[in-house]
């Protein structure tokens, strides 16, 4: 297949409006300027996009939700706090092609009629920060962005806002309370930010891919994109694989490729060793084994084997990685990033991560195990957000392959690899 | 109404009532954290979490809104496991100190635990620890972050209520502490809300740390001694000792909320200087005598001046029986009209401020008084310092229902911050800036307001003129303007600025009238700044007239005439019940002079004060905490209050005194216990009649209409007449020097209070920061202030949006008193500052 969103990861001149111009750059946003904006929201519904932000939820759908009064504020965010463990998809598209970016949400704010939109980036990305700056003020010189885009008479502001460390603010609401200057924890839904987000005005939060997914949807049409991959999540989705393989990196492919092909042919296959077990879409989902590898990544084919696509960042493991010390990494960075908001995740991770850290220290106890899977019962489902959700589906994924590394934690102070 | 059934159990509840809500008036009760009525909801702490029928998930009980049909359980097996474990949680990282934890005893995870926790916990790790020893937050508060269970309501009271914001979360996970900007000291209301709310002992009262545990407490209901916001708490003490004053969640109108004052300006009660004994003066020298020898000196020597000759001023902190009593007695046995309830307000600024503000015509509930209003405009009062607790409720109010607010004063003030127009006027200008904002009304309103009465007056008024005067800017005037003319109703909170500058009453007045006459409905709450203000002026304690407005046949002189005539020799004897005239009255000198030139003076009160020392006869009393009584708060809400304990020494209540000297003149005079006492007012006064003592925020407590109306001279006088104020200008006194209470100093009985001196230790000065720049001053600073008829020191302190040109200095300091600034009763002067080294 042919690269759409990572057509320019090797032009190093891409970033610059002239490059991304002379490349068909900018048409796409001409184009969905002489449609009608509830013609767009119905293209992307039909082209069957589903958001690259790890829920897969239908993206047209979710500006339809947008109330279409036209005196109305309503904001666009642009969810680029991309932070979860595995996942560097975004950090592609914003380093080498911020203007794929800008054009595919100056489009989606012009469906749903926002007259402002944000791109909450993630604080550590410095360099992605001020090339998206860099970016608009040319986009702004080119009238791109700014009063009266190309002569259409909608009229749209961009700005960069970044984080301050916080993996939460990844979440939707949470990152609305990042926006409005207080401290990210997620809010209580409904009301949805499609009715009441940003300054309490109906707000879209996409993820970066989505939105830079939207100008070739606009540009080849909903027949096209729906064409690639499987019927119920079509289109071209970037891969982002590391760990024990030759080749770790970006890999653009329709989406429902299987992870085998994915780590074996893309990547290069295993890196000093054979494989042991894979995580498909950052550290949130549960790991996959040798078994599975036949298994399509895209959102049901994942969700059938009880994992899930999240963000599509493929983590790959060697026969030589303890599944106590990834469990203990994992977890740890879970009780890390909790925002200590909602009692069970806030205690229980931590909790958690304190009995893996004995464990791997040789200092676990018989019952140890036993002790995870019930704090681990007592969190699922019980928290305000899915972060809490996500730690143990992350560390009952693990256990439901590798119980036995973890008893012979307990049992022998060490590792069995 | 929905329909729906808890645990098997049908009921029918408002839409919109939450699920927690509907399982309480089911008698099902749900274990809460993180909620609590009247905070904004958060849904975090999880232990509410019920099952709901059709849903995938347990969900939060103090989030969700019912919805017909629903089918909730919150006890099935699901929930309780849930409920078990996050016991569990919580208790992992508590730090289970409950020895020597203040809270133990009255703690919310300690009861939760006993009733819905597990029985063990197999928590077996290190606990996160964020210190080691307990930290303090200012003076009053202390802080013992272990023991946190992170459900945010310090954070939220202070927040959205107190309207402060000083509370924050630091850090992150479990490792996240509720806490000041990196634990330094507040600067804040230091109203300890945040201790109230919190369900363990992680905020603490700093002057009761370990001093009891609340089991040994014994506890009496009382009003609160400071402001007539009214708030009902719980007094309780320990070995003699008023140990806490806590509020009462859920009843009373506060709610949970305190001010510091109310909070922690309990102290006096067990101050060292409280007199215990009755002084006589012999030989010059104030010395203890027995009560009999007092008493029948009292009533001998008073009796022995011609009715004209004598005069009587009592504190508007006594109860209503007190000073129904009180006037009786003055009346009745004395058989004089020379009576007053404050050495602060002129008899006739009263008499105007009743008539304004209808306090003759019965009670208004605050409550009430914001519901559904279009607008609300806040008049004449520092309300945010004043009144700190009706400050919160009106910023709670906006919480649920944003209202218009339009806020006019010289000072800045906390509730600015939810107004949508603040007016910065100058001093004393009230009535220009109101007679302005009714012109434009009357123009606006054309045709309509033709006919009206006040027609004529408006027809020679000036727009410029008035907004030049005030210094208001047009367009704000107009912006008022246009907002009161486009609304159908409008409350206005009216306080104590119309009582130091009355003339702002006429203004008042007039908007009053002229938008009543155009159909708004118009509710006024007056904000007075003691206690029993309004209950003293309902009790007749008032030189023009009695109980329940009765106008009396000679009206008497007010504390001002008294003392002139004192001056003049026309007076010999002043029975004063707990005023401290010489600190209070705007005219040290006078005060003074008038006092030594006295035949007799009498004196009550709980300390010696400037004014005991002078009297020839002192008798000791109860304070608030040791007598029963009511007391009418500025809604015109009776309430009633129980002893905690004793006097000290041989100290009586006021009431005891009254009756016994009633009793004295005339035998037939049955003494009765202060309920006895107010079953009288009820028969004798209308207003009182049906009033019913509930100390609820019900309109049942409120009083009635009395069927009198009160005379002003100053409500009648012609625009022409107008007496101006003697407006001395000179150069070299630059700025204009106004007084108020301040957050923790109001009164007398607040200088007594070791704590409320902790919060602010020295007298202060307080301008705006263009005057701070122009004068190179900043916070702390030290000044003399300069005027005419007095020079002081003062510290400096900086508040950002006040009016240029006008100084503040609160009343009632013991050191620098700012009544020796003011003369003949004008509480307003000019003054200059000079910075001094420190």
């Amino acid at each position: 297949m042919k690269p759409i969103l990572l057509k320019n990861q090797f032009n190093p001149e891409a970033y610059k409006v002239e490059s991304y111009v002379a490349g068909g750059g900018y048409e796409s946003l001409k184009k969905a300027f002489t449609m009608k904006p509830d013609d767009i929201i119905q293209l992307v519904k039909d082209s069957g996009l589903r958001g690259r932000g790890g829920a897969g939820f239908p993206t047209g759908l979710k500006w339809s939700f947008i109330p279409k009064d036209p005196t109305m504020q309503k904001y666009l965010a642009c969810n680029a706090d991309e932070g979860e463990p595995g996942t560097f998809k975004d950090r592609g598209i914003i380093n080498n092609d911020p203007h794929l970016l800008i054009e595919g949400m100056t489009i989606a704010s012009f469906a749903f009629g926002a007259s402002v939109s944000y791109i909450y980036i993630r604080g550590e990305f410095v360099f992605g920060a001020r090339r998206l700056e860099a970016a608009i003020a040319e986009a702004y010189e080119k009238g791109f962005l700014g009063e009266n885009i190309m002569g259409s008479g909608f009229s749209h502001d961009m700005y960069v806002h970044c984080g301050a460390g916080a993996y939460i603010c990844g979440e939707e609401t949470a990152l609305i309370d990042s926006l409005e200057g207080r401290r990210g924890t997620p809010r209580i839904k409904p009301p949805f930010p499609a009715i009441e987000g940003l300054n309490s005005k109906p707000t879209v939060i996409n993820n970066v891919e989505t939105l830079s997914t939207v100008p070739s949807i606009i540009k080849n049409g909903a027949k096209w994109f729906a064409g690639i991959g499987p019927e119920k999540c079509p289109g071209p989705k970037i891969y982002g694989v590391s760990g024990h393989v030759q080749k770790p990196g970006l890999y653009e492919l329709p989406m429902g490729t299987p992870i085998r092909e994915i780590i074996f042919n893309h990547a290069g296959g295993i890196k000093g060793g054979t494989f042991k077990a894979a995580i498909p879409g950052g550290i949130t989902a549960p790991m996959l084994v040798e078994k599975d590898l036949d298994t399509r990544m895209d959102f049901d084919s994942l969700a059938a084997k009880q994992s899930m696509l999240g963000s599509g960042g493929v983590i790959v493991m060697n026969n030589s990685t303890c599944m106590v010390k990834v469990a203990l990494i994992t977890n740890r960075f879970f009780s890390h990033e909790s925002c200590g908001k909602c009692t069970p995740c806030r205690e229980g991770t931590t909790w958690i991560t304190q009995i893996l850290k004995r464990m791997e220290d040789g200092e676990g106890r018989p019952g140890d195990t036993a002790e995870i899977e019930r704090l681990c019962g007592m969190i699922f489902g019980r928290t305000f957000c899915p972060l809490g959700d996500g730690a143990t589906m992350a560390i009952r994924g693990n256990l439901a392959h590798f119980r036995d590394e973890f008893i012979y934690h307990e049992e022998h102070g060490r590792c069995k690899v | 109404m929905a329909k729906l059934t808890i645990n098997g159990k049908f009921i029918e509840v408002k839409d919109g009532t939450l699920i927690l809500e509907a399982a309480k008036q089911a008698g099902i009760e749900i274990p809460t954290f993180c909620y609590q009525a009247d905070l904004s909801r958060i849904g975090a702490c999880r232990i509410c979490l019920v099952e709901i029928a059709g849903q995938r998930k347990l969900m939060t009980s103090c989030t969700t809104p019912v919805m017909e049909g629903m089918e909730v359980n919150s006890e099935s097996a699901a929930v309780q496991e849930s409920r078990k474990g996050v016991i569990e949680f919580f208790l992992s990282n508590h730090s289970l100190d409950c020895p020597v934890c203040d809270k133990a005893g009255e703690c919310e995870l300690q009861d939760m635990v006993y009733k819905h926790g597990p029985r063990k916990g197999s928590f077996k790790e290190k606990k996160i620890r964020f210190h080691e020893k307990d930290y303090p937050l200012s003076p009053v508060i202390i802080k013992n972050s272990n023991r946190c269970v992170k459900c945010t309501r310090c954070i939220r009271v202070c927040r959205d209520t107190v309207g402060v914001g000083v509370l924050g979360s630091m850090g992150r996970g479990a490792h996240q502490e509720e806490t000041s900007f990196l634990r330094t000291y507040l600067d804040c209301d230091h109203c300890g809300n945040c201790i109230e709310v919190c369900p363990v002992g992680c905020f603490m009262r700093r002057p009761y740390r370990y001093k009891s545990r609340p089991w040994d407490l014994k506890s009496a209901d009382t009003i609160c001694p400071y402001c007539a916001t009214g708030c009902t708490s719980k007094i309780q003490e320990r070995d003699g000792e008023v140990v806490r004053s806590i509020s009462k969640m859920g009843k009373g109108v506060n709610n949970e909320l305190l001010c510091a004052r109310g909070r922690f300006g309990f102290d006096f009660i067990s101050n060292e200087d409280r007199l215990t004994t009755p002084l006589m003066r012999k030989d010059g020298e104030l010395v203890p005598v027995s009560w009999d020898e007092a008493l029948e000196s009292l009533a001998v020597n008073l009796g022995a001046f011609a009715p004209e000759r004598i005069g009587g001023i009592a504190s508007a902190r006594l109860t209503n029986e007190d000073l129904f009593l009180f006037q009786d007695l003055m009346r009745s046995a004395f058989k004089t009209n020379n009576i007053d309830s404050s050495a602060r307000w002129n008899r006739d600024s009263v008499s105007a401020f009743i008539k304004a503000t209808g306090i003759n015509e019965g009670g208004v509930s605050l409550r009430g008084a914001l519901e559904g209003v279009d607008a609300i405009f806040i008049v004449g009062t520092q309300i945010s310092e004043e009144n700190p607790v009706t400050d919160y409720l009106l910023r709670r109010s906006f919480d649920s229902r944003w209202v218009f607010t339009m806020i006019a004063s010289a000072r800045a003030m906390k509730l600015d911050s939810c107004a949508q127009l603040t007016m910065r006027h100058d001093p004393a200008t009230e009535n220009a800036l109101l007679t302005a904002i009714a012109k434009v009304i009357f123009d606006d309103a054309g045709e309509k307001a033709a006919g009206l009465d006040c027609a004529e007056l408006f027809k020679d008024l000036s727009l410029k003129d008035l907004s030049d005067e005030s210094g208001v800017d047009q367009s704000d005037i107009g912006a008022a303007a246009r907002k009161l003319f486009g609304s159908e109703s409008a409350t206005f909170f009216a306080g104590t600025e119309f009582l130091r500058f009355p003339d702002g009453l006429r203004g008042f007045s007039l908007l009053k009238e002229l938008l009543t006459a155009l159909g708004k409905k118009i509710t006024v709450v007056p904000v007075l700044d003691r206690c029993n203000q309004r209950g003293a002026w309902d009790m007749g304690v008032h030189p023009a007239f009695g109980p329940g407005y009765e106008p009396v046949e000679n009206p008497g002189l007010g504390n001002a005439g008294m003392l002139e005539a004192a001056d003049a020799r026309q007076l010999d004897a002043l029975y004063i019940a707990g005023v401290d005239i010489l600190n209070n009255y705007p005219d040290f000198e006078t005060a003074e002079k008038a006092l030594s030139k006295l035949q007799y003076l009498v004196v009550n009160e709980l300390f010696l004060t400037g004014t005991a020392a002078m009297a020839d006869l002192v008798l000791p009393v109860a304070s608030f905490a040791e007598k029963a009584g009511t007391m009418t708060n500025q809604e015109g809400r009776v309430q009633s209050m129980s002893p905690l304990m004793k006097p000290p020494g041989e100290a009586r209540t006021a009431h005891d005194i009254f009756s016994a000297l009633l009793k004295a003149h005339d035998f037939e005079f049955n003494v009765a216990k202060p309920k006895g006492t107010f079953e009288k007012i009820q028969a004798n006064v209308k207003s009182y009649a049906d009033v019913e003592l509930l100390n609820e925020r019900s309109d049942k407590s409120l009083t009635g209409e009395s069927g009198n109306t009160v005379s002003s001279s100053i409500l009648e006088k012609e625009a022409d007449e107008e007496d101006q104020t003697p407006a001395y200008t000179a150069e070299d006194l630059p700025l204009t020097l106004i007084t108020g209470n301040h957050l923790f100093y109001s009164g007398m009985l607040s200088s007594r209070s070791a704590t409320l001196g902790s919060l602010l230790k020295e007298a202060i000065v307080e301008i705006n920061d263009t005057d701070a720049k122009k004068y190179d001053l900043k916070s702390g600073d030290h000044v003399t202030v300069t005027g005419r008829y007095h020079e002081g020191r003062y510290a400096v302190r900086v508040k950002n949006g006040s009016r240029k040109g006008v100084a503040f200095i609160p009343e009632n300091f013991k050191t620098g008193p700012v009544n020796r600034f003011f003369r003949k009763g004008e509480w307003s002067q000019k003054v200059r500052l000079k910075k001094v080294d420190a």
